[in-house]
């Protein structure tokens, strides 16, 4: 099933993974956050987990702040920063309900948290504190409060400095939300196989270049299988980018010449999460069952490193 | 251009100028868009003879063939896939077909579809709105710099020029085509369906034409499968963003074929899902909520979840604010204390709340510099965007 571009970190997790994360620096190491209540770090390049620290409950995301600082926050609604050098964890501040997201906005250098009480928060890492709190507008359908909100908060927090009106309120049964590097507009992606690419210029001219597309769907015996797309990452330099579904598969997109790059081969089960590293020569592929159809026997969590090459990932 | 067929061209639905790949595909979707019954959503072989099951069956008659563009709904010419098309119309095709593959660039697509989206009703999306990429306006009214054929969208770093003032005269055609653009819809929005401009085909051929035909051949064996929605439009479930495809309830009536998934719309059954329909199947539990929050219930999770107590250890006791409750439909008999703490007093009411919550640091100004935003960023963030953000005026 690997090939020889791709390998299965060890020591991985115990139970499904939520999220991992590259370091900003390097592509050597990967976060990565578990329902199994750890945050882990690996090297990489070596194969092994360098440190492991733990919540009270599951943990639904995780993000580095600068390379020796890890974020994450989860079921237990507490945000936590680790401190990879000393291997302390100091909690930060809470939600009132499990945290959903965690994500850093370099623009404003804060961390951004968003969770099921239907609030983003703000949160100066270098105090740390929490600097500020939304809470979402109320014509925002729950559903994307829930779900949308902490996928979109890095992006709530993009637009608060470029002061766009989004149209993530349009978006019901959203999963996933990712900017573009060049922070040119964002990608969103829904629990029926549907991704959807918006700008944020507000100009006529620019708006009028969103679009939606299906992916990640299957045919089977004339039913068609649709599925959640788990995961969005983007790849640095080239401005494509990866989405990973509970189909098992990851496809690659250019979105300005609207093509599918690459999809690589079928993992076994749900892809939960990806992520390119900073400079765009790893992809970490999440996959665990997400329990779409209840509890049934699955494939074990794992998560793999992927070389991947500028044939898969750049526009052509 | 894409593979020569027969008639030296690809086969094209006469109905609705939509470009296919192959003839088969054609026909299939000729009989899902133009010739399915409203009334019992049977599908028939061609116009007249949907006209004459309405009559016999129903004992309705139809004026014109469904989702046809204006001038093309002639409902007693018998036309099935490539067969029966007038010449004249064969010819108009081949001719413009010629145009386009001069390369001419698809930048007032963006005023047309400006033009379409109005009228179709879409309150979330922004002004002018959501197009859908689909419209490509006939004329090329000779656009020098650039042509494009491969590509619809002019990588945003183009400078475009604002569109052509002589624009207008050539968007009636697509403008008809309202009743078009949502069944186009129900495959993925691929730029070609449509309007009479035809496609230009995308640089490479793919199995089905899907709006994200693989770049590359190397994949193509894998392709076909993930992202063949096109050109079957078989019903597909009512899209998450309805406002790209506009397949929403204004256009449902067109389109009957969207009907089959209920899917998750915005304003009604917020409770469930219809994950099942007659030709898909949405892999996700019925709960329309997330993956993480249906899991988040289960039992084996709750049990780590820490008391209420614990949970507000640092928010400043402005109570009401944090209450916004986490809107959790399914969570019938749960431990009651542990994650919802504020689950009792507070409903509806809350929505209004603005709240700012300053983070229990009331010395906020000890931290100026990381929340530039808030006080003269570039743009004036607040009060722009819905979230309400009150930075408790201190800045």
């Amino acid at each position: 099933m690997t090939g020889a571009n791709e390998f299965k970190l060890t020591q991985g997790p115990e139970d499904s993974v939520s999220a991992v994360k590259f370091s900003p620096s390097s592509a050597q190491f990967l976060l990565v956050s578990s329902w199994d209540c750890t945050v882990r770090l690996f090297d990489v390049s070596a194969n092994s987990m360098r440190m492991k620290y733990q919540h009270l409950a599951p943990v639904l995301d995780c993000a580095f702040y600068d390379p020796t600082h890890a974020w994450s926050g989860g079921l237990d609604s507490q945000l936590k920063t680790h401190d990879l050098n000393t291997d302390q964890d100091t909690i930060v501040g809470t939600h009132d309900a499990p945290i959903r997201c965690v994500e850093y906005c370099p623009e404003v250098n804060v961390m951004v948290t968003g969770s099921w009480d239907m609030s983003v928060r703000l949160w100066d890492p270098r105090t740390p504190c929490n600097a500020g709190t939304f809470t979402q507008p109320e014509k925002v359908s729950r559903r994307e409060g829930r779900s949308g909100s902490g996928a979109g908060a890095a992006l709530i927090c993009l637009h608060a400095v470029c002061g766009c009106v989004s149209g993530l309120h349009a978006v019901c049964g959203c999963v996933s939300v990712r900017a573009f590097p060049n922070k040119q507009g964002y990608v969103l992606s829904s629990i029926e196989g549907r991704v959807a690419v918006e700008y944020l210029d507000p100009s006529l001219e620019v708006q009028k270049k969103k679009y939606a597309f299906k992916c990640h769907r299957l045919k089977e015996n004339g039913i068609e299988q649709v599925f959640p797309v788990n995961a969005i990452s983007f790849h640095s330099v080239h401005n494509t980018f990866a989405t990973g579904g509970s189909d098992g598969f990851v496809n690659i997109w250019d979105p300005f010449n609207k093509k599918r790059l690459c999809q690589f081969h079928r993992y076994p089960t749900s892809v939960a999460s990806l992520a390119f590293s900073t400079d765009g020569s790893l992809l970490a592929i999440a996959c665990s069952y997400m329990q779409e159809q209840g509890d049934v026997s699955h494939p074990a969590d794992a998560v793999f490193i992927r070389q991947v090459t500028d044939a898969e990932t750049k526009p052509k | 251009m894409g593979r020569k067929k027969k008639k030296q061209m690809k086969p094209w639905c006469w109905y609705c100028n939509r470009d296919f790949d192959d003839e088969k595909i054609l026909i299939q979707h000729q009989k899902a868009k133009h010739f399915k019954c409203h009334i019992c959503h049977k599908k028939l072989y061609t116009g007249p003879g949907l006209a004459i099951h309405c009559m016999q069956v129903h004992k309705e008659t139809i004026d014109g063939v469904p989702n046809a563009i204006p001038g093309r709904i002639d409902i007693e010419l018998e036309i099935y896939g490539m067969e029966g098309i007038p010449e004249k119309d064969m010819e108009e095709r081949r001719r413009v077909l010629e145009q386009k593959t001069q390369g001419r660039t698809f930048k007032f697509l963006f005023t047309h579809l400006g033009c379409v989206s109005q009228k179709h009703r879409m309150p979330p999306m922004m002004p002018g709105v959501p197009p859908m990429m689909p419209g490509m306006p006939p004329v090329m009214h000779g656009m020098p710099p650039g042509m494009m054929p491969m590509s619809r969208m002019m990588p945003p770093t183009h400078g475009m020029p604002p569109m052509m003032p002589g624009m207008p005269p050539g968007i009636p055609p697509p403008m008809g085509h309202h009743p078009g653009i949502p069944h186009m819809a129900q495959a993925p929005p691929t730029i070609r369906p449509a309007v009479p401009a035809t496609t230009v085909p995308t640089s490479q051929p793919s199995v089905s034409k899907p709006l994200f035909p693989s770049a590359g051949q190397v994949q193509q064996a894998g392709s076909g499968v993930a992202v063949s929605s096109s050109a079957p439009p078989s019903a597909a479930p009512k899209p998450t963003f309805p406002a790209y495809t506009q397949s929403s309830a204004t256009a449902a009536a067109n389109t009957s074929s969207t009907v089959a998934k209920a899917g998750t719309p915005v304003t009604s059954k917020p409770a469930t899902l219809t994950t099942t329909s007659a030709t898909s199947k949405l892999i996700h539990p019925d709960e329309d909520i997330s993956l993480e929050e249906l899991r988040a219930q289960l039992p084996c999770y709750q049990c780590k979840v820490p008391s209420a107590g614990q949970a507000h250890v640092t928010s400043p006791p402005v109570a009401p604010m944090g209450g916004v409750l986490p809107p959790l439909q399914g969570i019938p008999a749960q431990q009651p204390g542990v994650r919802h703490p504020m689950q009792g007093p507070f409903g509806a009411p809350l929505q209004g709340m603005p709240g700012y919550v300053p983070g229990g640091m009331p010395p906020y100004g000890q931290a100026p510099p990381m929340v530039p935003p808030y006080q003269g960023a570039p743009r004036p963030a607040i009060g722009m965007r819905p979230p309400v953000m009150s930075p408790g005026g201190r800045y």
